[in-house]
């Protein structure tokens, strides 16, 4: 047979105590449009794009589970670096979209591109009026780059170093 | 006149047994009432979601009720065939969003089974730490929850501030408050952050201290005792057979916790933890287990923080994850029960079928049976005590 529970008076004077007892703490709800919590570094919160890395590979379109990156790119050919070697072809980004509405905040895209192009930030406050303008543009997801934390300390024991 | 003969008008079958035990049958008879079809839901807020109730009342009580599901489907099951290993952890972590790591983990380990890797035992004991943090998560929202469905509405509140705790725990290890989709096929995405581990255990106190708080204000409580005492009872020999398990079939005294009983997985071997079973099966029993679990979870994850052993957190494994061809069954204990999956690989990126086998589906299918010749009010305690999620009954 489990211990049941005896109460030592009658629960509802017990209840009571509780309710007086958590009076007299101080509140722990955070009044948001005025005072706000800092998210922790690791928060999922918007996906930042530093253009300059970007090799338009398709790597992130096609792994998103639900396919809200776009991205359009083309070749140019560029003038060799040397005399009379052969002419460079360069990937131009022409359009990289990442639609937030559809986005399920996984960091597959992150976790996969090669060359350093995406980074989580922890900002949230992006929220629209309109469902359409929660399609960033290659523009505006190069503005959270700014946002991006540095790599934090990992816990005694670990083996691995911080991404990036 | 009597009712009790006539034929049923519709295609709800009357269980006539169950009729003639009703105290006041007689009453009815005499008064010649008609019955009464009520749809509790599909919005109605004590349903927890889109659940529907399609209720047969002969007064205040019931003579039938068919819980009606799948208003919220959205076919997991087939939207994994077309997607590959790393994308369906996403997926999966919103079949039960409480508990989402919970989720992640028998995938995950069904994955690592096919392909015949083994997370390293520091991946492995960070996921058993977040697994019962996500378990403690969702049993103290359920323990203000149930308060808040017999008529109290204090232990909501405090369900809800300490359950933040924990949530910000998970977020500050994954992520993601909610959807962790932390789980990799043989480790884990990350390291844990610096000072994690001593937060960890501050949070720790704070919910065995919410947990005294609730068997004080809850349990302790003459109306809540009033409420679910002898509601809503599930003996053992009828849970079983519908399918129900975790808590809610602990709480009718059967001794089953696949985290003991099952192919062992994770760390639960090297742990020492006792599961509790209350003899009762009532809606009070399923209350008071599920306090005893979340202090055994508190525990567990106190025993987990000291034998977290060094190393890394990730087994080799190949860039582009191709899972061999086979089949295999995983099951776990998550925080609504057994769950499971039976993953079967063809040998490409993604399965060929999963099955996923959901605890709240089966738990729900023994609510014809439970709510026959309950009152109406005791219905929705019932519900709470049960304790399903819509998303892992409908997936």
């Amino acid at each position: 047979m489990p211990r049941l529970h005896k109460p030592k008076m009658p629960g509802l004077i017990g209840g009571l105590g509780i309710t007086f007892k958590t009076m007299l703490r101080p509140a722990v709800t955070v009044q948001y449009p005025h005072e706000r919590e800092a998210p922790v570094t690791r928060a999922r919160g918007v996906i930042a794009l530093k253009e300059e890395n970007c090799t338009s590979c398709m790597l992130c379109a096609r792994q998103c589970p639900d396919w809200c990156i776009y991205i359009e790119g083309h070749k140019e050919q560029r003038p060799p670096r040397r005399e009379g070697g052969r002419p460079r072809s360069v990937n131009i980004l022409d359009r990289f979209d990442i639609d937030y509405a559809l986005c399920m905040y996984c960091g597959i895209c992150v976790e996969v591109c090669p060359f350093d192009a995406l980074f989580w930030t922890p900002e949230f406050e992006y929220s629209e009026f309109q469902i359409g303008r929660l399609l960033h543009d290659k523009v505006k997801l190069g503005d959270w780059m700014q946002t991006v934390p540095e790599p934090e300390p990992l816990e005694v024991g670990a083996e691995t170093k911080g991404k990036k | 006149m009597s009712t009790t003969d006539a034929a049923p008008p519709s295609s709800f079958q009357v269980d006539r047994a169950a009729m003639r035990h009703l105290a006041d049958a007689q009453v009815n008879v005499e008064l010649d009432t008609g019955d009464m079809i009520l749809n509790l839901g599909p919005q109605h807020p004590a349903t927890h979601g889109t659940l529907r109730l399609v209720v047969r009342l002969d007064g205040e009580r019931v003579i039938s009720a068919d819980p009606v599901i799948g208003y919220m489907h959205r076919g997991y099951e087939k939207l994994t065939e077309f997607r590959t290993y790393p994308q369906i952890t996403t997926l999966i972590n919103r079949i039960d969003w409480l508990s989402s790591f919970a989720n992640e983990v028998p995938f995950m380990t069904a994955a690592e089974q096919l392909m015949g890797i083994e997370a390293p035992p520091r991946a492995t004991y960070i996921r058993t730490v977040l697994t019962e943090l996500s378990r403690i998560a969702t049993f103290l929202l359920f323990l203000g929850e149930m308060g808040l469905q017999v008529g109290a509405l204090t232990p909501a509140f405090y369900g809800f501030r300490d359950r933040e705790y924990v949530l910000n725990l998970i977020e500050a290890a994954t992520g993601g408050r909610f959807h962790p989709n932390f789980n990799r096929i043989g480790g884990l995405k990350d390291d844990l952050p610096w000072g994690w581990i001593a937060e960890c255990r501050s949070t720790m106190k704070i919910v065995l201290d919410a947990c005294d708080d609730f068997e004080d204000l809850v349990l302790g409580n003459e109306i809540f005792r009033a409420r679910t005492r002898g509601i809503g009872i599930i003996p053992a020999a009828t849970g079983a057979p519908y399918g129900v398990s975790g808590s809610n079939l602990r709480a009718s005294g059967v001794d089953w916790d696949l985290r003991r009983d099952a192919r062992p997985y994770l760390a639960y071997p090297d742990l020492d933890f006792q599961v509790w079973t209350h003899p009762d099966g009532d809606s009070y029993s399923r209350y008071w287990v599920r306090l005893q679990e979340t202090r055994e979870s508190a525990r567990i994850v106190l025993q987990c923080l000291d034998g977290i052993p060094a190393g890394p957190i990730m087994a080799k494994v190949p860039r582009i994850i191709k899972v061999p061809a086979g089949e295999t069954w995983v099951e776990t204990e998550n925080p609504l029960g057994q769950m499971g999956y039976y993953v079967i690989s063809k040998g490409a990126t993604g399965p060929f079928r999963v099955k996923i086998r959901s605890a709240s589906f089966s738990n729900v299918s023994i609510l014809p049976w439970l709510l026959r010749g309950v009152y109406v009010p005791d219905v929705i305690t019932i519900l709470a005590s049960l304790y399903f999620i819509l998303g892992d009954i409908d997936r």
